[in-house]
């Protein structure tokens, strides 16, 4: 199963705690008085409601002053080596934190003066959750993991993340990732998050031997070949295309779909409502969707609907069942070490076929990153930590382990085929972080249950119902 | 109790008992066979062959003995706190007139539809603001205080078919209320007070919601293998193990206490007998 | 301090009549003492958040930015979000299968089983594992029964008899998914009744039972007139606990089918889940919650109050 883990969810905690609200980088620039004089400012203008922490924060701010000296000084020797503790918040878990804990070995071998304080998260169903309780308890944490834009945005908005713009130019970080890299991560033009690892998302996984047995020489390529397809899997007794509807994976489909039809750029205006749930462009790419399923694609809708990733790649590349699905770069690390089978040669990855309306190479793509907490401690071994983390030798890291990074300057010799030739198409592409990380929690929530009720039933009058609700549902949000 | 039952009750729970466990044994054979042998299904018997493979890596990967002492002390105060004030409390509403008896009683036991999630806000900000965060504190008192809601009731349930002749007789004797309590409730009331420390170890035990957002430096033993799953990762083999270890103790603590419910345990010292 | 005195001999001839009242420490400090740190701790524990829930239920807290006072509105939209009916109504139908599925089950079982207690001791202990593992842990368990395909052990079964035209998405099949759900939920629960109604039968002396076999009962009218009898307190324990616990439900319904399909097995308590932690509407799930509580007071009290108006 995908992010499930274990029993509960942690929630956000209220804000009431002025910590948060504090913007502690322009602390680092004041001198000792301006700032204690500022905090007290801003303690009077909380709201009564929050009385309690006001005398806690008071006591933080008398910290934070204090320090805030020491760290001017720190700060202004930036280029001295990174040493003390460097806080990290760690929710990764299974060979992911592994992985990761390789990588912060590493950085503390190239850097041995510098120790790092793991702070581990334990959560199920959305790490936000217990993030957010984190930070909000006043842990101090220098860098944070980070996989959602609409996440990022709303820790922006509180003042969490310190922007990365001055770091960026000072450690000259355009040399190890592009423009569209940097846009990616930013919030409002200002940068925040440095990803360390991406993947695509818009390519449809299939097993070599399955097509081959059904007369299908070379992968699809344009949407017709692709409906072609279908058929000759059909008469070999196997699902063309599995849709994984019980969860989130579904909404992959939708996505991809719109992308081609009206490119990545669209996929980005529909997250920001710029364009409107119910609009032409949103009803051509459901109709779309209905063309696949009506070329006889797929299994019933209970199947679909009970049907969730991990059992779609299983139908897929393992048990030779399936023929395509769309799921992310993970799937390879799964067919490579639980399947046993071999990239390229055993499975293959191919991006979705084109629809010949002009925006065949977009892709969406999903990413983790490091952000900078403002709350932190050691900003000058956290710039490091991320410097590390595009480098050569911190992204091999990643790069061994079957994670691909946005650097230039990871080698790409260490990926294997199928990882090297989705970064090849997404290095040319217009990319678009996917939308289902992009959308505030509510709305995200309702597309996907939305969309499982456009698998009930895909007719024009369905199509309506279900746009005009998420369009409602959005109006209410942004 | 007596010796003499016919063959076809154990018979008939033993085969309900065996249906029954079907889904356990499959998580032990999940946590026993290769992964790839079993994504069509742990009961198939085509590539049968048993592996420790994942209870190693469990077991050397993660610190399970440090994990098992925290969840013992967690598990062991909140019971015992429990088993301590619920039948003292449920002895008072019982026997006891006072003013408010029917009122606390009832926001009390309605307390117990309180989801867990409702607690841990606002238990956060003022664990956070005395400086429990990472105190096995912060998270026993919640358990022992939420635990009034059904384990007052359960122990107020037996209470009430209590011999009152018992009770009365010890007041008549000058018997304090508290000293009718101590002397006379408590001993004969072994059974519901069993019941409580198995239930309350069991759900201490296995919580994990209250103690993955409390602690930090020492978790328990459900805290610590939670993060076995990784996100993106069928390991469900290890999560078998994890499962398997974390269940181990509370059933040994049910096996070991419910003798405490066979007739006799509970003697009555002044029955009709 | 005076003990109990000897059985049987009464001292000054009150039977009925005037109760009389106890001397050497009053009742009500008496009650205080008993009560004062069980009444702390749940305070603490209990009320304060509770406290805090209703005040958040009044505001429109979202995410991490803190809310604004919108009074009842939260309520308004709560009883107009057709969700939100539609997870009351789920949860009515869960709550009373589940919980009579599981304490009927369970209740039955202890029934049987009083009767050979050393030799349905190996049973019943299997019928508590199943209660003891984590419900998330159960959650998958289940999950792995249930597969849509021949990976399910339940499809894999109906076509190993023939059966194969039955097989379905189990969890994706929304005329189906509530049931599967619900069976692999009371498959849990049944661990806890077996438990309580076992404990309350075995209370009683042991020379009764005794007394009844010399007395040529058999094993029937044992268990219709001394058994089931006896068995009341643990089953009213049970069904309070199970039914509470069933609104509480949220583990394997996140697991199994996190709500779905089309939020169809949603419950009061997956849905408060949902508003609050997936989608950040604190204010709002403070609000469901809220509802849900009132909604249990108003069923218990006259339960409560007659059971109080009894005890003295």
């Amino acid at each position: 199963m995908s992010v499930v883990l274990p029993t509960f969810v942690e929630s956000a905690i209220p804000v009431l705690d002025a910590i948060i609200k504090v913007d502690i980088g322009s602390f680092l620039l004041m001198d000792r008085e301006e700032a204690s004089h500022r905090g007290r400012n801003l303690n009077m203008n909380m709201s009564g409601s929050q009385k309690r922490p006001a005398r806690l924060s008071s006591a933080l701010f008398v910290a934070l002053a204090t320090t805030s000296t020491a760290l001017v000084t720190t700060l202004g020797g930036a280029l001295a080596a990174p040493k003390g503790e460097l806080v990290v918040v760690n929710w990764l878990g299974g060979s992911e934190l592994a992985t990761m804990q390789a990588f912060e070995k590493a950085f503390t071998e190239k850097y041995p003066e510098v120790t790092i304080k793991e702070i581990p998260i334990t959560w199920s169903g959305d790490a936000r959750g217990a993030i957010r309780t984190t930070l909000m308890g006043g842990e101090k944490v220098d860098i944070l993991i980070n996989t959602w834009p609409s996440f990022r945005q709303e820790l922006v908005e509180n003042g969490v993340l310190r922007p990365l713009d001055d770091v960026w130019t000072a450690k000259g970080w355009d040399d190890k990732l592009t423009k569209s890299w940097r846009d990616l991560g930013s919030v409002d033009g200002k940068v925040y998050g440095i990803p360390y690892n991406y993947g695509d998302r818009s390519g449809l996984w299939y097993r070599v031997d399955t097509l081959k047995t059904a007369g299908i020489e070379t992968p699809p390529a344009t949407w017709d070949e692709l409906l072609a397809t279908f058929p000759k899997l059909k008469a070999n007794g196997v699902t063309p295309y599995i849709v994984p509807g019980k969860f989130w994976a579904h909404a992959e489909v939708f996505e991809t779909l719109l992308i081609r039809t009206a490119g990545a750029d669209a996929s980005r205006k529909l997250g920001a409502h710029e364009i409107a749930w119910n609009s032409d462009i949103v009803k051509t790419t459901l109709k779309k969707w209905r063309e696949m399923l009506d070329a006889g694609c797929c299994a019933d809708v209970a199947t679909m609907l009970g049907t969730d990733w991990d059992n779609a790649s299983d139908i897929v590349l393992k048990d030779a069942k399936g023929g395509f699905f769309l799921l992310g770069m993970w799937i390879n690390n799964r067919a490579e070490e639980n399947y046993g089978l071999k990239p390229g040669v055993d499975y293959g990855l191919v991006q979705f076929p084109a629809l010949g309306l002009g925006h065949d190479a977009d892709s969406s793509v999903d990413a983790k990153e490091f952000n900078a907490v403002t709350s932190g401690q050691n900003p000058e071994a956290a710039d490091a930590f991320l410097d590390f983390a595009i480098s050569a030798e911190g992204s091999a890291i990643f790069a061994k382990a079957g994670l691909a990074s946005p650097s230039k300057a990871t080698d790409s010799s260490l990926y294997g085929p199928v990882i090297r030739a989705s970064n090849d198409v997404v290095a040319k592409a217009d990319v678009v972080f996917v939308l289902g990380d992009r959308l505030p929690a509510e709305l995200g929530d309702e597309y996907r249950t939305q969309l499982q009720k456009f698998l009930q039933d895909p007719s024009d009058a369905n199509i309506d119902r279900v746009t005009d609700a998420l369009e409602a549902k959005a109006k209410e949000l942004y | 109790m007596t010796n003499r039952h016919s063959l076809w009750i154990p018979v008939l729970v033993g085969a309900l008992a065996v249906a029954w466990i079907i889904p356990l044994v499959g998580l032990l054979l999940t946590s026993l066979r290769p992964p790839g042998d079993i994504t069509q299904g742990w009961w198939r018997l085509d590539n049968f062959s048993l592996t420790l493979d994942a209870w190693k890596s469990v077991w050397t990967k993660y610190p399970l003995a440090a994990a098992f002492w925290t969840s013992f002390k967690l598990t062991a105060l909140s019971t015992l706190g429990t088993m301590l004030l619920a039948p003292a409390a449920a002895y008072a509403f019982q026997f006891l007139r006072f003013p408010g008896r029917r009122l606390i009683l009832i926001v009390i036991v309605n307390a117990f539809v309180l989801p867990q999630q409702v607690v841990i806000i606002p238990l956060f900000t003022l664990w956070r603001d005395t400086g429990l965060i990472d105190s096995l504190w912060s998270c026993v008192i919640p358990f022992v205080g939420m635990s009034f809601a059904w384990s007052v009731f359960l122990v107020k349930n037996f209470l009430e078919d209590f011999p009152k002749e018992l009770i009365e007789a010890a007041k008549i004797d000058g018997c304090t209320p508290l000293g009718t309590f101590w002397y006379v409730v408590l001993p004969n009331a072994l059974t519901p007070i069993a019941a409580v420390g198995i239930l309350q170890f069991l759900w201490c035990w296995n919580s994990m919601l209250l103690p993955m957002l409390y602690l930090r430096s020492e978790v328990p033993l459900t805290v610590l293998l939670a993060r076995v799953a990784g996100s993106f990762e069928p390991n469900l083999d290890q999560q078998s193990v994890a499962a398997i270890i974390t269940m181990a103790v509370p059933l040994a603590i049910f096996i070991t206490f419910q003798r405490y419910f066979t007739a006799g345990a509970s003697s009555r010292t002044g029955g009709k007998e | 301090m005076a003990g109990p005195t000897p059985m049987g001999i009464s001292r000054d001839g009150q039977e009925g009549g005037r109760k009389p009242s106890f001397f050497g420490g009053s009742e009500v400090g008496a009650a205080y003492v008993l009560l004062l740190p069980m009444l702390v701790l749940f305070g603490c524990a209990v009320v304060y958040p509770l406290v805090e829930t209703v005040v958040l239920s009044f505001t429109d807290m979202r995410g991490m930015a803190a809310g604004k006072w919108v009074g009842l509105k939260n309520y308004g939209t709560l009883f107009a979000d057709p969700n939100f009916r539609a997870a009351l109504s789920t949860t009515i139908v869960w709550t009373l299968v589940v919980t009579a599925l599981s304490v009927g089950i369970g209740w039955g079982l202890a029934i049987v089983c009083s009767l050979a207690p050393r030799a349905t001791l190996v049973f019943r202990v299997m019928f508590f594992a199943a209660y003891g593992v984590a419900e998330t842990v159960s959650g998958f368990i289940w999950l792995g029964i249930f597969r849509p395909d021949t990976s399910g052990l339940v499809n894999a079964v109906l076509a190993g008899i023939g059966l194969g035209d039955w097989t379905t998405a189990w969890l994706g099949n929304v005329s189906t998914a509530l049931w599967c759900l619900m069976a692999a939920y009371a498959w849990t629960q049944v661990g806890l009744p077996l438990m309580t109604c076992f404990a309350s039968i075995q209370t009683i002396p042991k020379t009764l039972f005794e007394a009844a076999y010399i007395d040529g009962a058999r094993s029937a009218s044992i268990m219709r007139y001394i058994v089931l009898p006896l068995s009341m307190p643990g089953l009213r324990v049970a069904i309070f606990i199970n039914l509470l616990n069933a609104l509480r439900a949220f583990d394997m319904i996140f697991v199994l089918t996190g709500g779905g399909p089309v939020r169809s097995t949603e419950t009061i308590g997956y849905f408060m889940f949902r508003e609050s932690m997936l989608q950040f509407k604190l204010g709002y799930g403070a609000a469901a919650t809220v509802v849900l509580l009132v909604a249990v007071v108003v069923i218990s009290i006259p339960a409560i109050i007659k059971r109080t108006a009894e005890a003295t």
